[in-house]
């Protein structure tokens, strides 16, 4: 190796692969610069009700991880922050970062009451849209670090901003700060984005509000989101005790993305769970092709035995709304009994898959390969720049921080 | 309990091996089945129509086609094409066992008529060939010579269809009013032959793409126009894939692009509400969904509405894979679908871009529409406007 090299990593991505490499790295021994793009670590994982197979909420992993940042002085965390280019090659490496202001002042004692009062709200990316949150607030409370900051939408608005600005503690005149980086690996874990169900039109989407996404089904079942972890149907509050889930939607699909997204069958048979827990006498329907447990097929089995989940083999075709009863009735094939079935229930969770990261914002660097859905290519002999967790394959929280594990021994070595 | 089936392994190989390749590629996720226009209308055929399990006996080599409507209901409307995960050519496939059935000599016998007059004649009509130009007798149409631009290929079913005829006499006379170097051939054109291979009459449809292939090369065609979606499928794609050489277009995709480049003005008001129905081959087949709505949009006056489903989501309107030649008993008919959604929209006219969706309608619009939903071809609303 060259000896003017740098010996510090950079790790971008502050999810659970990315929090996970940095806090390995480091150690490891080496200087480590965390950065996320949001104002808080965490990632997707902070937005899960559970984890799956022991249904545990996510503040075990990301606590212990945020202790493990806490406590080792190898490692600075810079949020809101992106990487716009990176130059040089394995060893030296020169990075430039650009870090958006939160426009709030730092180190504030208190970082709740001072914004308190304001009345403006903006939609919740956290929440998925789902509901709106105050435009000056902690992003949510497992935030890392816990800091209030002003979400830029809501300063659009000349009222709103004027309201923002005669808060105290907030300071609108914060620039945008670039800084370069010297480092001699990176590690690239900017996770993963759920699939637009809406390009699977015959779902629909787009045009029944009780229609979701498991992304948000996890939030509808968190104790911190929208409805403070009560099932109900977005459109109308009604208890959601007949639900369906669409495997499959737009994984495994030539027309959509071909492969399988890894996550999704036990996401969803996880999410059974919370609703067979939500109410005694729920319901619930999972469309599938085929099951996907990997290995977690205990998991699986226990479900099957629940006389109140069905499983049926095939894909929905068709989903339409009652207007009498506001039910959306779900068509589909049962392919083991070849008998059409038109299913009503309350809600419909559509399993949709992942995307990831790269498919739409490349690292800014030339020459690394990336295969044909996106993902990035650990290419050693290019460049020292690895990937790690979904931004490499479609892959579960347990799956992801043993691949930052072993990712951190590749960036720490080369 | 049915006699237990006694699998032929090679039944699959043979469907792989005479156009039907995507056949194995299918998952047997039955998407197909919950897309299929037949679960959208309730009877006998709904009941025993199943696409998934028609593919599953073809990879298994099993057989039981004994009834029609296993294998004889499909439209080709294309929607479980379009949608299928693991892009399988369903209808391929469906076309190719059909074939198998139609060298094994039994093809419904709703169908034989039809095979018969195309042997005869050209068209699957029952029409003398002479009368191929009847359609002509009170017009000029101009003939197709080597100094003419485009062959005008009139679809059978405006040639010998007392309806559909006035959709052929619009466009002549749009095409006229526009200047365009255009011509028929006459009554040596023969039938296009789409519906009848997707019925399984490989051999008839062979014949005929031949016998025309032969004609429009013999003439120095280049570039044709055709008034249906079935012809511009056949002529663009499957023609294609027989050697010919063809600038093949839709009449609908000709007429925007003449309205956009001027050439036909159109200078009365038509203040209607018009509902658009997307034919499944000009649609989903041939990916034709922008051309159709720019000719409407052109017209002063009027009020365009979309369809519940449209564009690739359209629902067939019943008359395609043969279809039109078959009964379908009231309340199966997937054309009444299509009129209680406009008339649910209030529209003044269906407008269409078909023979075979005009027929489908008009019958649907009978029993279900009422006496001012007037079914039109787009040419023909278009034709009175200028």
């Amino acid at each position: 190796m060259n000896t003017s090299s740098h010996s510090s990593v950079l790790v971008v991505g502050g999810g659970m692969a990315g929090v996970t490499a940095a806090v390995e790295s480091a150690e490891l021994g080496r200087e480590v610069f965390l950065l996320e793009k949001t104002p808080s670590l965490g990632g997707r994982v902070s937005g899960m009700r559970h984890y799956f197979p022991k249904l545990c909420p996510p503040y075990c992993g990301l606590e212990i991880n945020y202790r493990r940042i806490k406590e080792n002085p190898r490692i600075t965390t810079l949020t809101s922050a992106e990487v716009t280019h990176i130059e040089g090659t394995a060893g030296d490496y020169k990075v430039t970062v650009k870090i958006a202001p939160r426009f709030v002042k730092e180190n504030l004692c208190d970082p709740i009451t001072p914004f308190a009062e304001l009345d403006a709200t903006v939609k919740d990316p956290f929440n998925y849209g789902m509901c709106n949150k105050k435009a000056v607030q902690v992003p949510h409370e497992l935030a890392f670090p816990y800091a209030p900051v002003v979400d830029p939408t809501a300063l659009n608005d000349a009222t709103t901003k004027a309201a923002i600005e005669s808060l105290p503690g907030v300071d609108l005149k914060q620039e945008p700060k670039e800084m370069t980086l010297k480092v001699g690996s990176i590690i690239w874990a900017t996770g993963w984005a759920p699939y637009d169900a809406g390009k699977v039109s015959y779902l629909k989407y787009d045009q029944y509000p009780d229609v979701i996404a498991n992304v948000e089904m996890e939030r509808l079942a968190a104790t911190n989101g929208p409805t403070g972890g009560k099932l109900v149907r977005p459109s109308d509050g009604r208890e959601t005790k007949r639900v369906a889930f669409v495997q499959c939607a737009g994984s495994r699909d030539d027309n959509h993305l071909p492969y399988c997204s890894a996550v999704c069958c036990m996401a969803s048979l996880k999410q059974a769970t919370y609703v067979r827990e939500a109410y005694e006498d729920a319901e619930v329907w999972v469309f599938y092709i085929d099951i996907r447990a990997n290995r977690y097929e205990s998991f699986y089995r226990r479900l099957q035995d629940d006389e109140k989940i069905h499983f049926v083999k095939g894909k929905p075709g068709n989903i339409e709304q009652d207007a009498s009863t506001g039910d959306l009735i779900v068509l589909c094939e049962d392919g083991e009994g070849g008998s059409i079935s038109r299913v009503a229930v309350d809600l419909v969770v559509l399993a949709t898959g992942m995307v990831p990261e790269t498919a739409v914002n490349k690292v800014p660097f030339d020459g690394l390969t990336y295969d044909e859905f996106g993902f990035l290519v650990a290419d050693p002999q290019k460049a020292a720049i690895f990937p790690a967790g979904c931004v490499k394959r479609p892959q579960d929280v347990a799956a992801s921080v043993q691949d930052a594990t072993g990712t951190s021994l590749k960036a720490t070595r080369s | 309990m049915s006699d237990p089936k006694v699998p032929i392994p090679e039944l699959g190989d043979l469907v792989v091996q005479t156009g039907g390749d995507t056949l194995y590629k299918c998952m047997q996720c039955g998407l197909c089945v919950a897309s299929c226009p037949w679960r959208l209308v309730e009877g006998e055929i709904s009941e025993e129509f199943n696409v998934r399990k028609v593919q599953h006996m073809a990879q298994l080599g099993v057989e039981g086609y004994e009834s029609d409507n296993v294998l004889f209901a499909c439209t080709t409307c294309g929607l479980c094409k379009v949608r299928c995960p693991r892009t399988s050519n369903v209808i391929d496939n469906q076309r190719i066992l059909r074939a198998m059935i139609a060298e094994a000599g039994s093809v419904p016998p709703v169908y034989r008529g039809v095979i018969a007059s195309l042997r005869d004649n050209g068209n699957p009509w029952q029409g003398e060939r002479e009368e191929r130009m009847n359609w002509t007798a009170e017009i000029d149409v101009p003939k197709f010579d080597e100094d003419t631009e485009y062959l005008l290929y009139v679809c059978c079913t405006s040639c010998y269809d007392q309806r559909c005829t006035e959709i052929a006499q619009a466009l002549v006379s749009v095409l006229k009013k526009a200047g365009v170097s255009f011509g028929i051939i006459g009554e040596e054109e023969s039938c296009c032959g789409e519906s009848i291979r997707k019925i399984g009459a490989e051999d008839t449809f062979q014949t005929l793409a031949a016998k025309n292939i032969e004609l429009f090369n013999d003439r120095g065609v280049k570039k044709i126009i055709t008034t249906s979606p079935h012809c511009l499928f056949t002529l663009r794609h499957e023609y294609a894939e027989l050697g010919a050489e063809y600038d093949v277009v839709h009449y609908t995709q000709f007429l925007a692009t003449l309205i956009e480049e001027g050439k036909i003005k159109i200078d009365k008001d038509l203040g209607k509400k018009v509902i658009f129905h997307d034919p499944c081959y000009l649609g989903r087949h041939n990916e034709v969904y922008e051309a159709p709505r720019q000719v409407l949009d052109a017209m002063p006056g009027i009020e365009r509405v979309e369809m519940t489903r449209f564009e690739v989501e359209s629902i067939c309107c019943g008359g395609g894979g043969g279809r039109i030649w078959t009964e379908t008993d009231p309340g199966a008919r997937f054309g009444d679908i299509r009129i209680r959604d406009a008339m649910a929209k209030e529209a003044d006219v269906v407008a269409t871009a078909c023979p075979y969706c005009t027929i489908m309608l008009d019958a649907s619009n009978i029993t279900e529409g009422k006496e001012d939903l007037a079914i039109k071809d787009i040419v023909e609303i278009l034709d009175q406007l200028i």
